[in-house]
């Protein structure tokens, strides 16, 4: 009995550590969208198919974890011309890269903010992005937003003659609001 | 030449906006019915935004033009029988219409297909209307057969210039040529000057 007592307390207080970041489930309601701009106008997009394991948890950073895959060919911005040219080879070239695959590899806190550093990767090019984090718990699931900027000229989407970034801007900020059930 | 119109002749004002609004609204469209025929690329999309930008510029000078003749007025009618006047007032309204149809239309159109709006690359005007899939096609429509319409009665008002000129000898071309002379008193007939 001498002996258990303080193994229990190690235990205790060892569990914290060892476990990891809760697991969730993306539910309906979600969303993965994203706004550009063409002739000096802006535009919204979004993905009708894409995946998300997302393992979170504010105290455990270190064991958080975002992992988002995305059928590029599901982007719809409610443009029917748009919306033919953005599969194609000059943009998603969706032919020989069907989806984009974005995974953390670190969390940091930025003040009061959490960011997600991560790796995306897409048209066959990795780059680092960072995602700014807002989680709030609801109930036994919670609500993850998270916003980014991803420059298309790094991923070549619209490269070769659509680079001209005074027709289509440079910057996509990407904003995606996912419901969160546990798992 | 001055400025401003007088009892002979238009002013030179006068002389520009007509000249410079009758080269853009043709250039354009031609321009705009070969560029309907582009494979899509980055030079469509130049190319359509150019035909636009002029076109809005069009009708920025239509509507100077139009102040700038109601403050300048025109000088008298040169004499011709009463149904030629009448003829050539009525071409000169529907040509006023179709100039600022034309852009009008284009730029319903490109509202109800949703596209933005740019003036050379420079600032954005609103939408005229929201983006309709249906109406957008109809009003493409409109807007070529608007410049058809626009060539037809043209032929009319480039055929009576030159009649006047040619064969009435009379002064109604020239007062509007940006360098040619009137003719002095309408009985010289036929001389430059």
């Amino acid at each position: 009995m001498n002996i258990r007592i303080p193994s229990l307390v190690l235990l205790a207080l060892a569990a914290p550590c060892l476990a990891s970041a809760t697991d969730y489930s993306v539910q309906p309601g979600s969303m993965l969208g994203f706004t550009s701009s063409f002739q000096g106008s802006s535009f919204d997009g979004h993905f009708n198919k894409w995946n998300a394991a997302i393992s979170y948890d504010a105290s455990k950073l270190a064991s958080s974890k975002f992992d988002v895959t995305v059928d590029l060919a599901s982007v719809k911005t409610g443009d029917s011309d748009r919306d033919s040219a953005l599969p194609g080879p000059d943009f998603f070239n969706v032919a020989k890269y069907p989806q984009a695959h974005f995974v953390t590899t670190a969390f940091h806190q930025q003040g009061s903010q959490v960011v997600a550093d991560g790796m995306l990767t897409l048209r066959g090019v990795s780059k680092p992005v960072s995602l700014t984090v807002t989680f709030k718990p609801q109930g036994s699931g919670a609500t993850l937003d998270v916003t980014g900027t991803v420059k298309r000229l790094d991923f070549g989407v619209g490269g070769g003659q659509y680079a001209d970034t005074s027709v289509i801007g440079p910057d996509v900020k990407v904003t995606a609001h996912l419901v969160l059930g546990a798992k | 030449m001055s400025l401003r119109s007088d009892g002979r002749q238009w002013g030179s004002a006068a002389k520009f906006f007509h000249w410079v609004v009758a080269l853009g609204i043709l250039g354009n469209g031609v321009w705009g019915l070969l560029m309907t025929g582009m494979a899509p690329s980055i030079s469509k999309i130049n190319i359509y935004a150019l035909h636009k930008s002029i076109g809005l510029t069009v009708l920025a000078l239509f509507a100077l033009r139009l102040a700038w003749r109601l403050y300048d007025g025109a000088p008298p009618d040169e004499p011709m029988p009463r149904w030629q006047r009448n003829v050539a007032h009525a071409t000169h309204a529907l040509l006023y219409l179709f100039i600022l149809a034309m852009p009008l239309s284009g730029w319903l159109f490109n509202s109800l297909h949703g596209y933005p709006l740019q003036w050379f690359k420079l600032f954005n005007l609103p939408a005229l209307a929201a983006k309709n899939d249906e109406l957008s096609h109809l009003a493409g429509e409109i807007h070529e057969w608007l410049f058809y319409l626009l060539l037809l009665v043209l032929v009319g008002h480039v055929g009576a210039a030159l009649k006047h000129h040619f064969f009435d000898q009379d002064n109604v071309l020239r007062r509007m040529l940006p360098f040619a002379r009137v003719r002095q008193g309408k009985d010289t007939s036929g001389e430059l000057t």
